[in-house]
């Protein structure tokens, strides 16, 4: 018993030295989508920060705790991910087509609960979206994209 | 003589209005505020059919299939939503992530050929394009 606490213990101490590589931060954005639209109501902009900048954007706070690995290999994987799939912070650079299949996107996994993940809502308490926080980035998120083919 | 020619001038022009207003009802649904169509053509409808269409229509019981996408619903959806589904299916077709595993461990039938997926994606991308080209 004694000794598997120790290797678990060296094991730990180890993998510190595996580089996580977590996504660099910048708040110099100016493709932003909220840089970019300051007409965004600000509930909307609110929620979209507290909610989906950490990974969706080049915005992300990372806790202390995601400095230490394994955590750390966790955290730096679904940042790559999430930006990969759509980052906030190049919105500008993206074509009608691909925003239009990004909002579609939003509007469906909000409203299904898919997104923000479990995962990260079960540590960020106050990103999990209520009713009526989910209704607001539903309809915002339509709307918004009609707007791209007015 | 002439008033014969007349009538048969007539009716020839009448009857080839006809046929052009009749082939293009039965082609082309102009989408409002655009004046693109959603068209699928029918090799592409048939793949549709055979690898979509059970879990993605009105009656479907996938509950969640039926809200990300609905056939049945998607020439008439607003540009927007027609823009953004078409994006999914593109993607999601490309990343091998439809049809689902599961679907189609069960109905390995109806999983999609490489030609299928290509014809779909690239119908998907076009389309997409044509209504929201920049």
């Amino acid at each position: 018993m004694k000794k598997a606490i120790y290797v678990i213990a060296i094991l730990l101490i180890i993998i510190q030295f595996i580089p996580a590589d977590l996504p660099a931060v910048s708040t110099d954005n100016p493709k932003d989508l909220l840089t970019s639209n300051a007409d965004i109501p600000k509930d909307v902009s609110m929620i979209l920060k507290n909610s989906c900048y950490d990974c969706h954007s080049n915005e992300t706070h990372y806790p202390w705790y995601s400095y230490i690995a394994p955590i750390s290999f966790l955290v730096s994987r679904d940042t790559r991910d999430g930006r990969e799939e759509f980052n906030f912070s190049d919105w500008e650079s993206y074509k009608k087509t691909d925003k239009a299949g990004i909002l579609d996107g939003i509007s469906d996994e909000v409203a299904d609960g898919e997104m923000p993940m479990k995962i990260y809502t079960i540590i960020h308490r106050n990103a999990s979206l209520s009713d009526d926080e989910k209704e607001i980035i539903v309809n915002w998120a339509d709307e918004f994209a009609d707007g791209l083919f007015e | 003589m002439k008033n014969l020619f007349l009538i048969g001038a007539i009716s020839a022009l009448s009857l080839s209005i006809l046929s052009f207003t009749d082939g293009n009802n039965n082609v082309n649904t102009p989408v409002e505020g655009t004046d693109v169509s959603f068209e699928i053509p029918t090799d592409v409808q048939a793949t549709i059919d055979n690898s979509c269409y059970g879990c993605h229509n009105s009656e479907s019981k996938s509950t969640k299939g039926k809200a990300k996408l609905n056939f049945d619903k998607l020439p008439t959806m607003k540009t927007s939503k027609q823009v953004g589904k078409l994006m999914k299916i593109s993607k999601v077709v490309t990343n091998d992530k439809m049809p689902p595993e599961k679907f189609l461990a069960k109905y390995p039938d109806h999983a999609l050929t490489e030609d299928d997926a290509k014809k779909l994606v690239s119908w998907a991308d076009d389309l997409a394009q044509k209504f929201g080209g920049e």
